[in-house]
Order: C-alpha cells, then sequence, then structure tokens
C-alpha cells in the first residue's frame, strides 16, 4: 500500500511541477512584457478575474493569449502526443529503439507536406493549410502501405513491421528529397517544415489536433496491462487472454492518429517519443499504466521546454526540433552503448 | 462423476506445409495428472501450442470442457487453460506481484482496475507455491527454480480448469526439478487441479503421472497407466536407443535405465559364455556381452535379483531358483546340462554363502574354460567353504582368476583375436 501512496504522490507532483513549467514559460519570451505585466494579461485573459489592464499595450495582450498561451498548449500536447505514441511503440515492438516514427509516418507527412508546398496547396483552404491535409493524408497513406506489406493473413508479425517501415520510410524520404531538388526555389520552406517549429501556431491548430490526439491518448491508457503483458512475450500473452493482433491494430492506429495530426500540423519533432518513454521507464519501471502516464506529463513539459528555448535563445526562432534533437542525440547514443550489453534484438 | 475436460478429435497441425500432429486423438478427465512423453521433434510441444491457442488446426477438433476450442477468444479460453512454458525470460523489470497478477488478465475488461477479490487470489496463488516471501523482488533477478514457481503461481491465479506444463523443469537442477513436481502433484490432488504435462524425463513422468499418453511422429502411439505405457518396446521405439526397465524400488514404477545409442562392436559370434552370478555384479557385465553379440546363459539366479532382472530383460536362458531359497541339487544339474558346451564359465562378481555354492559344484567336470572374478573370494559368506571347492577345481582345471569387468573384455578380445590367428 506504501508503494500506491509513492505512486499517487510522485503523479500529484509532475501534474503541479508541469503547471508550473507551463505557466513559467507563457511568461517568459523574447518580446518585452514585464513579468508583472505578463501575470496580469493571464490574470485576467485566462483566470477572468477583475484585474486592471490598463497602460498594458493591446499588442501585448495578443502576445500573450494568442501567441504564447496557445503556443505553449500546442507545444504540451504535441509532446504528451508523441511520448505516449513512443511509450504505445515501445511496447508493442518491445524494443526500445522503437519511437512514433519508425513506421514511416514521419516520411510519409514530410512528403505529403513537401508537395503541398511545392503545389502551394496552402491557399484557399480556411481553418487547415493544404500543407497540413496532405501531410496528415501521407502519414496515414504510409502506416497502411506498412501494415499491408506486414501483413500475413490475420497477422502481422512485429519484426515484419519494423523492417517494412524503415524500407518504406527510407524510400519516401528518398522521393523527398527528389520533390526537393526538382524544386529547388521551394527547398528552404520543405527543409524548415521537417525541422518542426510551433511557431505562428495558434488555437485553429489546437482545434485541429486536440480531437485525434484525445480519441488516441484514451485508446492508449486503455491497453496499459495488456502492453505489460505483450513485454512478456507475444505467445504468452495469447495464453493470458489477450487478443494481440487486435492490440497491435489498435496501438498502431492511435499512435499513428495522434502523431499524423500533430506532426502536419508542427513539422518532424522528434525525439520526443524516444526520449521522454525512455527514462519514464527506468524512474518509473516497465508498467504501461504508469509510463503512458508519466510520459505525457513529462513529453509535454519537455516539449514546452525546449521550445520556450527556441524562441528564446536567440533573436530569431531556432525549429524546436532541432532543439529536442540536440537534447535527444546523444541520449540516443548512450542508449546504444547501453543496449550492446545485450538484449533487445 | 468425473467430466471430460480436454477432448482432441484428430487433430492435425503443422507449420507451413510440414504436419507434425496427424489425428491425434485423446482426452483427459477432471482431476487427471497427465503425462505426455514422446522423443524429440514428436509434436508434444506442437500439441501444447494447438490447446493454448497458438497454432490453428489444420483439421480437427479440440473441445475444452464441452466447448469448441476454435470458437473461443483468446479471453475466454485463457479461463479454461494456462500454460507453464519450459523457461520463460523477461527482460523488463516486473516484479513477482506484477507477473502473477498478469494471471488475472482474462478476467480484467479493458478499463477495470484489480479488484481485492484478484489481489486475494494473486495472494494465495503465491502461498501453494511458496512464493510469497518474494512478491517484491524483480521476476528477473530470481533463480530458474523460483522463476518456474512464480509462473506456477500466475497459471494458478488464472483460475483455470486444467494446466498445461511444457517440459516445466527441463532448465532446472535435480533438487529445483522434483519441487515444481511436488507442486504440480500437490496441486492436483489437493485442489483436484487437472495437469496435462510434457515431460521429457520418462522416470520422472513415471513418478508423478497416473496417465500417459506416448506420442510418436505426431500419433499417439500409447496411452495408459506408467506400467502400461513403459515397456520395453514402447521405450526402444521411442528413444532408438538400448535401455533396461526395471521396477523403482523406492517408488514402485516403473523407470527406464538409458544403456547406449551406438552399438558395441560385433566380436561374440561363435563364443558362448555361461555366467554364475545371481547378485547385482554381473549386471553391467550381462549387458555388455549381450551387446557384443556373445552368445549368453547363466544359473543358476534367484528370482527378484538384478541379476536375473537383467537375464529376463535379455532374454538369456538360465535356471533360476526361487527367491532366497538355497540352490538344490536338482537346480544345479539343469545348471550343468545349459554350461555343458559353453566356451567359456565365469563366474561374476557374486558373494557366495552356504545357499549358492552348490553353483560350484561339477564345473570341475566342464570343457569350458574358467574365469573368476576376484571380488567373490573377498565376499566368501561360506564359513570357509568357497576356497576348498575352488581348490578341488583347480586340480582338475586352470581357473583364471580377473580383477574386474573391463579385464574380463580385455581378455576376452586378446582371445577372440588369437582364435583368429590360429585359423
Amino acid at each position: 500500500m506504501n508503494g500506491k501512496m509513492n505512486r499517487k504522490l510522485l503523479i500529484v507532483l509532475s501534474v503541479v511541477l508541469c503547471l508550473v513549467l507551463m505557466y513559467a514559460c507563457t511568461v517568459t519570451g523574447i518580446a518585452s512584457i514585464s513579468f508583472v505585466d505578463a501575470n496580469r494579461i493571464l490574470a485576467r485573459e485566462i483566470l477572468h478575474l477583475p484585474v486592471d489592464l490598463e497602460g498594458i499595450s493591446s499588442g501585448s495582450i495578443t502576445i500573450i493569449k494568442n501567441v504564447r498561451l496557445p503556443r505553449v498548449i500546442l507545444g504540451f500536447i504535441a509532446g504528451a502526443g508523441l511520448a505516449v505514441c513512443g511509450a504505445g511503440f515501445q511496447g508493442i515492438f518491445r524494443n526500445p529503439m522503437a519511437d512514433p516514427f519508425v513506421l514511416g509516418v514521419s516520411s510519409g507527412a514530410a512528403l505529403g507536406a513537401a508537395i503541398g508546398i511545392v503545389l502551394h496547396f496552402d491557399k484557399g483552404f480556411p481553418g487547415m493549410s493544404g500543407t497540413t491535409l496532405l501531410a496528415f493524408a501521407g502519414s496515414f497513406l504510409t502506416i497502411g502501405l506498412v501494415y499491408n506489406i506486414s501483413r500475413v493473413g490475420k497477422k502481422v508479425p512485429v519484426s515484419t513491421l519494423l523492417l517494412s517501415g524503415i524500407a518504406v520510410s527510407q524510400t519516401l524520404s528518398a522521393l523527398n528529397s527528389l520533390v526537393m531538388l526538382l524544386n529547388r526555389e521551394s527547398m528552404d520552406q520543405i527543409v524548415y517544415w521537417t525541422m518542426g517549429s510551433l511557431n505562428g501556431k495558434g488555437w485553429s491548430q489546437i482545434g485541429q489536433v486536440v480531437p485525434w490526439t484525445v480519441v488516441g491518448i484514451i485508446l492508449l491508457l486503455t491497453s496499459g496491462r495488456e502492453l505489460d503483458i505483450m513485454l512478456t512475450g507475444e505467445d504468452t500473452a495469447i495464453q493470458l487472454g489477450v487478443n494481440v493482433e487486435f492490440l497491435k491494430r489498435k496501438v498502431l492506429f492511435a499512435s499513428s492518429v495522434i502523431t499524423a495530426s500533430i506532426i502536419s500540423v508542427t513539422g518532424i519533432i522528434g525525439f520526443v517519443g524516444l526520449v521522454v518513454p525512455h527514462v519514464v521507464r527506468m524512474v518509473a519501471g516497465p508498467r504501461h499504466n504508469r509510463i503512458m502516464l508519466l510520459s505525457l506529463l513529462f513529453g509535454g513539459t519537455f516539449l514546452i521546454i525546449c521550445d520556450t528555448l527556441a524562441r528564446s535563445m536567440v533573436a530569431w526562432e531556432i525549429p524546436v526540433g532541432i532543439i529536442t534533437s540536440v537534447c535527444g542525440g546523444p541520449f540516443f547514443l548512450y542508449l546504444l552503448r547501453k543496449t550492446k550489453k545485450g538484449g533487445g534484438f | 462423476m468425473s467430466r471430460e475436460l480436454l477432448n482432441c478429435r484428430n487433430v492435425s497441425a503443422g507449420y507451413g506445409d510440414r504436419l507434425i500432429l496427424e489425428n491425434v486423438t485423446f482426452s483427459v478427465q477432471e482431476g487427471e495428472f497427465v503425462g505426455l512423453i514422446g522423443s524429440n521433434g514428436t509434436g508434444k510441444s506442437t500439441l501444447i501450442k494447438c490447446i493454448s491457442g497458438l497454432l490453428p488446426l489444420k483439421s480437427g477438433e479440440i473441445t475444452i470442457c464441452g466447448k469448441a476450442h476454435s470458437r473461443l477468444k483468446n479471453r475466454e479460453r485463457a479461463r479454461l487453460v494456462a500454460v507453464v512454458p519450459q523457461s520463460y525470460h523477461v527482460e523488463y523489470d516486473f516484479t513477482v506481484e506484477d507477473i502473477v497478477m498478469m494471471g488475472r488478465n482474462p478476467y480484467l475488461g479493458l478499463r477495470k482496475k484489480e479488484r481485492q477479490e484478484d489481489y486475494e487470489i494473486v495472494k494465495n496463488a503465491m502461498e501453494m507455491t511458496n512464493t510469497e516471501m518474494f512478491r517484491g523482488r524483480l521476476y528477473n533477478e530470481l533463480s530458474g527454480g523460483e522463476r518456474q514457481r512464480v509462473i506456477l503461481a500466475r497459471a494458478i491465479a488464472q483460475k483455470p480448469q486444467i494446466i498445461l506444463l511444457d517440459e516445466p523443469t527441463s532448465a532446472l537442477d535435480v533438487h529445483h526439478q522434483i519441487e515444481v513436481m511436488e507442486l504440480i502433484a500437490r496441486l492436483n490432488e489437493k485442489e483436484h487441479m487437472t495437469v496435462l504435462a510434457v515431460l521429457h524425463d520418462i522416470n520422472m513422468a513415471s513418478r508423478f503421472c497416473r496417465r500417459m499418453i506416448m506420442l510418436q511422429d505426431g500419433k499417439v502411439a500409447a496411452d495408459g497407466t506408467p506400467q502400461e505405457i513403459i515397456n520395453r518396446e514402447n521405450m526402444e521405439k521411442l528413444y532408438e536407443m538400448k535401455l533396461v526397465i526395471r521396477e523403482s524400488p523406492m517408488f514402485h514404477k516403473p523407470e527406464i535405465v538409458p544403456i547406449r545409442v551406438m552399438q558395441e562392436e560385433q566380436v561374440g559370434g561363435r563364443c558362448r559364455i555361461h555366467v554364475i552370478c545371481g547378485a547385482s555384479g554381473a549386471v553391467r557385465l550381462l549387458e555388455e556381452l549381450d551387446d557384443r553379440g556373445y552368445e549368453l546363459t547363466a544359473g543358476v539366479i534367484n528370482q527378484g535379483s538384478e541379476d536375473w532382472a537383467v537375464c529376463k530383460e535379455l532374454g538369456l536362458k538360465c535356471v533360476e531358483a526361487e527367491p532366497f531359497t538355497p540352490v538344490t541339487e536338482e537346480k544345479q544339474k539343469e545348471n550343468l546340462e545349459l554350461m555343458k558346451d559353453a566356451d567359456i564359465i565365469l563366474v561374476a562378481d557374486v558373494p557366495f554363502g552356504i545357499g549358492n555354492l552348490m553353483n560350484l559344484q561339477g564345473l570341475e567336470n566342464m570343457s569350458g574354460r574358467i574365469f573368476f572374478h576376484k571380488n567373490a573370494l573377498s565376499s566368501d559368506y561360506t564359513g570357509g567353504k568357497l576356497v576348498p571347492v575352488l581348490e578341488k577345481i583347480g586340480k582338475v582345471k586352470k581357473i583364471t582368476y580377473f580383477g574386474d569387468h573391463d579385464e574380463f573384455l580385455r581378455i576376452l578380445k586378446e582371445q577372440e583375436v588369437n582364435s583368429q590367428n590360429s585359423d
């Protein structure tokens, strides 16, 4: 029972920490809005407290309300979503190197986005840009393709899935490079997209992402116990009553929906989905209910911090994907060294 | 009344085009402890896979508790059948309690949390298998025997109607083998759990199971009690090797003594050897001489001795006496008749007492060469009568004394070579 109390305490503390960091990231930024003013704006606009906003420019209010706050919230959703997908993928593949992009979702999205950019699709779609739509479609087509290539009858062997994911992913990346070479004038824009950024994202993007993400996360959070059992082997899972193929489809579908909806808006933000579930597993043990819940909290927080760094370190904006990868790359190497001891494949 | 829990009818299954099981038919009643035996690759594990839902059938039908196997969902099947595999490795840091709790999965819905009832069932299962003291420890830090007990606890937590075990002890040392088997036997006796166990150790199967099913080449070759199944014919078919079957003096169950797979060089040919034995010292020599192709006879042997059992096993012509009765003159006459044509008369490692000294009477009139094991001299319980008997024989014939069986075999071989040279 003591362990249970500790676990609850850990989760409560994590939630508090996340909220504090979200707040801190909202009030920091490169625009010259004072700490006190930022707090006043938040108190008035978010908590609807009777705070006087006199002396604060309407520009500042807009920056806090429609630029920073949605950006922080979208950052949290993106980080949380990617980290939970990573946890789900690592569980279903029983492989610590798996991340949400391992099946080529990102390459598909990038190719879709590249086509959208090249064809200037982004004009004439109210609410959702053509690039976003094509990126979403691209990632979904990719996952469908990979799944169907790997399928043997009703079953989908995990190793085949991983390998065909890598193969399809490579092919799509090559096509993406070809698109860029043939359209050199759009190259900058495409490259910038693939690096991932939360720049210029507002409430409408949040509206596009939230429904998918919520559905996906609920699906994943209800699979925790069965994912635990999957870790002990597929045969054992069947003998313990898990509908293994259904679980695979469920996790693949949920993760794809989440990942596709997020990266079609933000571009490819790497390493969140790999690193966060890993760190959480080291701290909290192998049980997925805990891993996924904590990944959600820490993934979101991690991305907010990275994004705050991205927009505050220098006068111009660094794509957040670069920050997460700079943090994640060395960690990936550390993992590689660690898993050399054995285990995995 | 016992009811039928498991029924396999004409089950055929395999991998790809290769058929491993062909028309396997048997049923298991409630409360039975059935051992599934067979040599490697005969489909024992495949059968377990079929019953536990890992491998679809090519044809035939399995029913569990009256329900058609093919219509059961994994979850429903897991409430009826639990599996304990050979050895079970988990790379992740689950605690023992986590692992045992996984056995409750078939009873828990997607969103449902573990209830108090589940915790109690898990606790009971751990108590039953003596694993409660390490419930909080990490599973992958346990020893092989401890792990196997934890997996048994998980199977118990599934509250199944039947437990399938796939060579549950093959990765364990003797202590832990017996421990796991005793746990299973206790579960079978006290909780009336029905058990179907693949066992590669025949003696273990014979000792613990009340019924055995022998698979061979994917078919049921025999089905019955250990006494019915474990006979020389079945076992030699199964293992394609030379072995001896005897009743275990400890458990009163048949047991096998594996002897050899590769045959000894055939040298015996025309040579006839009569062996005087009757305790347990000649067992190996009898078997080895027989294997080399010598024509053997023996006598007079008391029934029930180990030498006697081997003679029966090898089908040798021998003169027998009832247990613990002295060798009479009539018996010895029969014996002399038998050794009349022998090229060699071998007195094996046998203690002599008043009862069997008669065995040596009249040897001096035989034509065969006499070999005498020196051990027989040191285990002389005749009150000094043995030596005079030997001296009497020695006056007429040469007695060759030898120290151990290998020496005797060497002498025999030399003699063989000499006789070939002189031909």
